[in-house]
């Protein structure tokens, strides 16, 4: 009991500490001038959170202060982006920002969170889909499995509604000319579960969450919506070249808030690009079927602008926009 | 696969963990008012920076211990520590009416073992096959399984049915908050950021067990719970051994079969064994007049229960109770799926779970044979130095999970709530039931009929699926027809 008294209380000191941000001077020269704080707008232990825990510390050297990272969760990655974004635009609080940034103001849930709020410092990692079905499935290739759904009704899960899964079913539907239906799962590994047992026809989550069962000889990937073929997987297509022009992904990066001076951004690019290059995070990548895609800030805020583009069009064209 | 099972359990860091575990939860357990779900709530925030075995043998620990610690004040003071006590204080206290709080001490440790071993040795058997025919469970048969577990609130409303079911309502109500896993709408979110995803699931725990019996308690804050019986004799004689052969593993049994029924938890558990026991016996009358009986059969069954309930926790990711529910929490923490596919990617630390919670349950006999008297102690703690204590880590608890004061909120209001709903004298496990099976029951139905679009047949089609009609049809009727006998019985 008692130790455990001590224990949270030690816990409470610690959480508390990661609120005490020194009054930093936003200037590129003497950044970081107190702790900074990372922002994760998803729970510890998921996918995000352990890349972002990997990257911050490799980067632990450049913040004599102290790094920590944050979870804020809620509203899908809203409460933890709508945070960051709000906060004190001097390099202090960094943001991990995802593609729900670009997804959920179009479908009515964002909270308020828009893009153009963040500055991007960089893209860190991108997944992109994988059309996946079981291996026993009679469909060989996606030409052959979209044709078949021009008459079948193909149930398709996903790992939730308006999530970036499901909008990667939805956007091939739309390439391909077909409409599948759509089954929303709580998360990808349901869904996964579900195919496994033969209740659903396919799914398109990404890649790394299937490698396992792939490589178990349980369930074959058709194709990858990604824009080229994945370095790790060089013999399956992507569904550009086969003639369906859909590339869904997801990706993950550092912005922190719009009116960060333009010197401190780059002081905090330098210092990530270099974590993101150590051995120790590639090193991480690898183990976790994670793809390391960098991209600096401009690069980022551009790709920022054509995603956001692309997913409001989608989401109003699937109807999944709210009130 | 053995190896890797064996070393990484059987080294001092994790027998530390356990032991540690177990004895924070017997503390917790002995409290009245800190219940096994509050324990496992409360210390799961610890092990978000662990490795994933350590973290969850430690919260195992803390489950098995809290549920035998309920116990010690169940006997000594006639106040269940835990609800999962409950039955024990029927013929526990008057064990310590005639000063043999020390026999009935240790009727109720080494009972609650042999539950618990009988339990875990099931959680070894069946879960791998089970994780087998899991694959078989599409949506008609995860909606069917949720509504048999919410057809046992119906056994478990206590006086009342009506409140049961009212109470059971507000869990299931509850869960319509946030935005609908189907469509994408947002729901009584009042606009409102926090609660798009939902009302989180432990701050509703924690308020509605601690907070709202930290409230009762301030009602008695000055009157002492005086423990005066010495404590002695520890060690069960001859006589009280074959008693508790005779029962414990037949209510170890039984705890284990409820503990798989989702979300029907250890104090169930306990009843049921009692009664089993009662009825078992030739001199029913004799029970709640302090018999080794009616210590053995409760306590087996209620510790019955842990592993029990962990068997479709693993195996499918449906809790089995409400601390299952806090552990498929501590396993997603750690990037870890409950389901049939954690079985097939991480067979070491499913196989580390069940030989952890074997190593657990001896750690409890051996606490609980060699410190009882270290445990009474905790007791004496005033309630007036215990209580703000209670109030602190609800708070530090319930922030923690997700760092959000919204959060403490909810676990404020939850309290209150909760606090009413005791002196309306409405049991809380049906809001939990509600809680934890009312959106398992939504979401699986409505995906059912999205894959037969529309065919209301799909509920019809598959074996399992008519089991759980048959199932719940027996539940529901059961009482009724038992009833319609006896009165028939009775005219003959």
């Amino acid at each position: 009991m008692k130790k455990t008294l001590i224990a949270l209380l030690l816990l409470t000191l610690v959480v508390g500490s990661a609120f005490a941000q020194g009054g930093a001077e936003a200037s590129a020269a003497t950044y970081p001038t107190g702790p900074v704080s990372v922002i994760v707008p998803y729970s510890a232990g998921g996918g995000t959170d352990l890349i972002a825990r990997a990257l911050v510390d490799a980067a632990k050297g450049s913040f004599p202060k102290n790094i920590t990272v944050e979870n804020r969760t809620g509203g899908g990655g809203a409460v933890g982006m709508s945070f960051g974004a709000n906060a004190k635009a001097d390099g202090s609080v960094i943001t991990m920002i995802t593609v729900e940034l670009v997804t959920l103001p179009h479908t009515g849930t964002g909270g308020g969170i828009y893009y153009d709020q963040f500055k991007p410092i960089m893209m860190v990692n991108s997944a992109y889909a994988a059309v996946t079905v079981q291996a026993s499935s009679p469909y060989n290739t996606l030409g052959e499995f979209l044709s078949a759904a021009k008459t079948k009704s193909m149930r398709v899960g996903n790992s939730g509604v308006g999530a970036i899964w499901h909008l990667a079913a939805a956007g091939l539907g739309k390439a391909a000319n077909v409409s599948f239906n759509h089954i929303p799962f709580e998360g990808a590994a349901p869904a996964i579960t579900s195919l496994l047992g033969g209740h659903i026809d396919a799914i398109t989550v990404s890649y790394a969450e299937v490698a396992s069962q792939v490589a178990a000889g349980n369930l074959k990937v058709l194709a990858v919506l990604a824009p080229e073929r994945i370095a790790a997987t060089p013999n399956i297509p992507t569904a550009k070249e086969l003639g369906y022009d859909a590339v869904v992904g997801t990706w993950r990066g550092l912005g922190v808030p719009k009116n960060t001076p333009d010197d401190v951004a780059k002081k905090i690019y330098d210092i990530f690009d270099a974590a993101a290059k150590s051995p120790a995070f590639v090193k991480f990548m690898q183990d976790t079927d994670n793809i390391i895609d960098i991209l600096d800030g401009p690069a980022y805020g551009k790709r920022l602008a054509v995603d956001n583009e692309m997913f409001k069009a989608l989401i109003n064209e699937l109807g999944l926009k709210q009130q | 696969m053995l190896l890797s099972v064996l070393s990484s359990v059987f080294n001092l860091k994790i027998f530390f963990f356990i032991i540690l575990g177990v004895f924070t939860g017997i503390s917790i357990g002995a409290l009245p008012g800190l219940t096994a779900t509050m324990g496992v709530a409360l210390v799961l925030p610890l092990t978000f920076g662990m490795d994933a075995i350590p973290g969850i043998l430690l919260l195992i620990g803390v489950y098995v211990g809290a549920i035998y610690g309920g116990s010690i004040s169940a006997i000594l003071l006639r106040t269940p520590g835990t609800p999962a006590a409950a039955a024990t204080v029927l013929d526990g206290y008057e064990f310590s009416k005639r000063g043999e709080s020390g026999r009935a001490l240790g009727i109720s440790t080494v009972s609650s073992f042999v539950g618990g071993v009988v339990s875990v040795i099931a959680l070894w058997l069946i879960s791998p096959q089970l994780a087998k025919l899991a694959l078989r469970f599409s949506a008609p048969e995860f909606f069917l399984l949720a509504v048999f577990g919410l057809s046992i609130i119906a056994s478990i409303s206590g006086n009342s049915l009506a409140k049961g079911v009212l109470t059971g309502a507000l869990g299931i109500s509850l869960a319509f908050v946030g935005i609908d896993g189907i469509t994408g709408y947002p729901r009584f979110t009042f606009n409102n950021i926090n609660l798009l995803s939902g009302v989180s699931f432990i701050p509703v725990m924690i308020g509605l067990f601690a907070m709202s019996q930290a409230f009762t308690t301030i009602e008695t804050i000055f009157t002492p719970d005086q423990v005066t019986q010495k404590v002695s004799n520890v060690f069960p004689t001859k006589a009280d051994w074959k008693v508790i052969f005779k029962h414990a593993p037949i209510s170890g049994v039984i705890g284990t079969i409820i503990g798989i029924v989702p979300g029907a938890g250890a104090e169930i558990g306990a009843f049921v064994s009692y009664g089993q026991a009662k009825r078992m016996s030739k001199n029913p009358e004799r029970f709640g007049t302090g018999i080794p009986e009616g210590i053995a059969a409760p306590e087996a069954g209620n510790n019955g229960v842990t592993g029990g309930a962990l068997i479709p926790m693993l195996t499918m990711g449906v809790p089995g109770d409400a601390v299952a529910a806090i552990l498929i929490g501590a396993l997603t923490v750690q990037g870890l799926q409950p389901g049939p596919m954690l079985f097939a990617e991480h067979p070491v630390l499913v196989y580390s779970i069940f030989l952890g919670m074997f190593v657990a349950n001896v750690a409890m006999l051996l606490l609980g044979l060699s410190s009882l008297r270290l445990f009474v102690k905790v007791l004496s703690v005033p309630k007036s130095i215990l209580t703000p204590m209670i109030f602190v880590l609800c708070v530090v608890g319930s922030y923690a999970i997700n760092t959000s004061f919204f959060d403490v909120g909810v676990m404020l209001f939850f309290g209150v709530l909760g606090y009413f709903l005791q002196k309306a004298d409405a049991s809380v496990s049906p809001a939990v039931l509600g809680l934890i099976l009312g959106p398992m029951a939504e979401s699986n139905f409505r995906r059912a009929l999205l894959m037969s679009e529309g065919n209301y047949g799909i509920f019809f089609t598959s074996p399992i699926a008519w089991i759980f009609l048959f199932l719940t049809t027996i539940t529901l009727v059961g009482p009724f027809v038992g009833t319609y006998l006896k009165k028939r019985k009775a005219q003959a």
